[in-house]
């Protein structure tokens, strides 16, 4: 029997993906703007930002409606819920992004740091974990979900990486802190946007076989 | 705005059933009227197709108005409000005939003896509740012989026959099992695009899931009128909050 309900379920999806692609897009145009010191890609990151603030509370009021409407169990409960995570861990991504791109006017004046680090190969690393998660939501694919988890501690280590080549830099150029810093802080927020894509993935999973992963539950469990 | 009514009272001799009720209903919505037994919920669903009429002892005063018209004036015509709203009882109350003579017989009523307009109204009614396909081949059978779901089915399919604007429907799944509920719930939600539901139940979860806008009754007295996510998301009176948390009812 088709359900009406269903129907809502998949608007609350759709608009979900409707909210990842703003937060890709987001992420991209910081990145974008970081690498091209583009001043006015600030402000478009901002306007972009508004918009997922605004659908994050179109998404949790449509949840909480649908909760409470129509007290959903099993599947459905999962999904809702899994929902309201996700969009709470969407809108997080979106605001890293923001601290990203505020970042862009202090680095204009200074050298080009970055490209002694590793964050643009730390940026495609996010990215790509970012596309991962929504795929696997979208088509529900707990397997895609689990090599995106995988690869958080890859980002983790490249962002020690990149915080050791700055500090050895900062050592020994001490002028050229200020611009140090900034990149410390994205590296900082990119690897904040891979752990939420890592949190996406674990309720991804929870959605479609009802296991918890997070904090190696599975593994204490045993 | 299709119904409105306005500081409309309703008496059982000196017992006051209804108080002062003012709502309006809108169009192509679906209404839940909800709150415990002997609210007034029923009564109030009677009244719009004047079926508390009958009752011995009743007194109205207020008016209610179906697309501005008051349907308590001398002059309306009671037949056609009959027409207009249709009414869904708690247990399907199919008449002894065949499926075809069930749902042909508002038509014939209506003069309709055409054989061919009363077989395309038949296969029509029938195809609007999800039926036809089922049913086609042996519209002769008798009515009484189908499931409870089907047959209140037949009774929908019956009403829309006749072509009404508004369907008033009174604990219409409370005969049925949870599977038949939810298919009738999906048919109401199927024919709201085409009609005005008012919705009495005792389940307050059926009235969560499909109703638009909810009334929550309490000794006669119309508590909240609001959308259906306010009142179960944020109620403002705590006598609702109280009735649908499960603290009293």
């Amino acid at each position: 029997m088709d359900r009406h309900f269903d129907e809502e379920l998949q608007n609350v999806k759709r608009k979900l993906v409707e909210m990842a692609a703003l937060v890709e897009e987001s992420i991209t145009k910081s990145l974008d703007g970081l690498k091209k010191k583009s001043a006015e890609m600030a402000s478009e990151i901002r306007e972009i930002d508004h918009k997922i603030d605004e659908l994050e509370i179109a998404i949790e009021d449509m949840c909480i409606e649908l909760i409470a409407r129509h007290q959903p169990v099993g599947s459905d409960l999962r999904f809702l819920i899994g929902a309201i995570k996700m969009n709470n861990d969407l809108e997080r991504m979106g605001d890293h992004s923001v601290n990203i791109a505020d970042c862009i006017e202090y680095v204009i004046e200074g050298p080009h740091v970055a490209q002694i680090t590793n964050i643009w190969s730390m940026a495609k690393i996010v990215k790509e974990m970012l596309r991962e998660s929504v795929e696997s939501f979208i088509h529900n694919d707990a397997a895609r979900a689990q090599k995106v988890c995988e690869r958080d501690s890859v980002v983790d280590e490249m962002r020690n990486e990149t915080i050791r080549i700055l500090l050895t830099y900062m050592l020994k150029e001490p002028e050229k802190i200020g611009s140090a810093i900034q990149y410390l802080l994205v590296a900082k927020n990119l690897e904040r946007i891979a752990d939420l894509s890592t949190n996406i993935c674990e309720d991804v999973i929870y959605i479609a076989q009802a296991r918890v992963i997070k904090h190696h539950a599975e593994e204490k469990k045993a | 705005m299709i119904i409105n009514t306005a500081n409309l009272n309703l008496y059982y001799h000196k017992f006051q059933a209804l108080k002062n009720v003012n709502m309006s209903i809108k169009r192509n919505l679906i209404t839940g009227m909800i709150g415990p037994s002997g609210c007034g919920k029923s009564t109030l669903l009677r009244i719009f197709n004047r079926m508390n009429d009958l009752i011995e002892g009743v007194r109205i005063t207020g008016s209610v108005l179906i697309d501005n018209d008051d349907i308590y004036a001398p002059v309306y015509d009671l037949i056609l409000l009959r027409k207009r709203v249709g009414m869904v009882f708690q247990r399907p109350n199919a008449f002894p005939l065949s499926i075809f003579d069930n749902i042909a017989y508002g038509p014939r009523v209506w003069s309709i003896s055409d054989k061919k307009t009363l077989t395309e109204i038949v296969e029509r009614s029938l195809a609007a509740v999800d039926l036809f396909d089922d049913l086609k081949d042996d519209l002769r059978r008798p009515a009484l012989s189908l499931s409870a779901e089907k047959q209140q089915r037949l009774c929908i399919a019956r009403l829309l026959a006749v072509e009404p604007e508004i369907l008033l429907m009174d604990e219409p799944c409370s005969a049925l099992d949870p599977i038949a509920t939810g298919k009738i719930e999906e048919l109401m939600l199927d024919l709201k695009k085409k009609y005005t539901i008012i919705i009495v139940t005792h389940n307050m979860q059926q009235a969560a899931r499909i109703a638009d806008e909810v009334g929550f009754m309490l000794l006669g007295e119309l508590v909240e009128f609001d959308t259906a996510k306010t009142v179960f998301t944020n109620p403002k009176d705590k006598r609702t909050f109280d009735y649908i948390s499960g603290r009293f009812g």
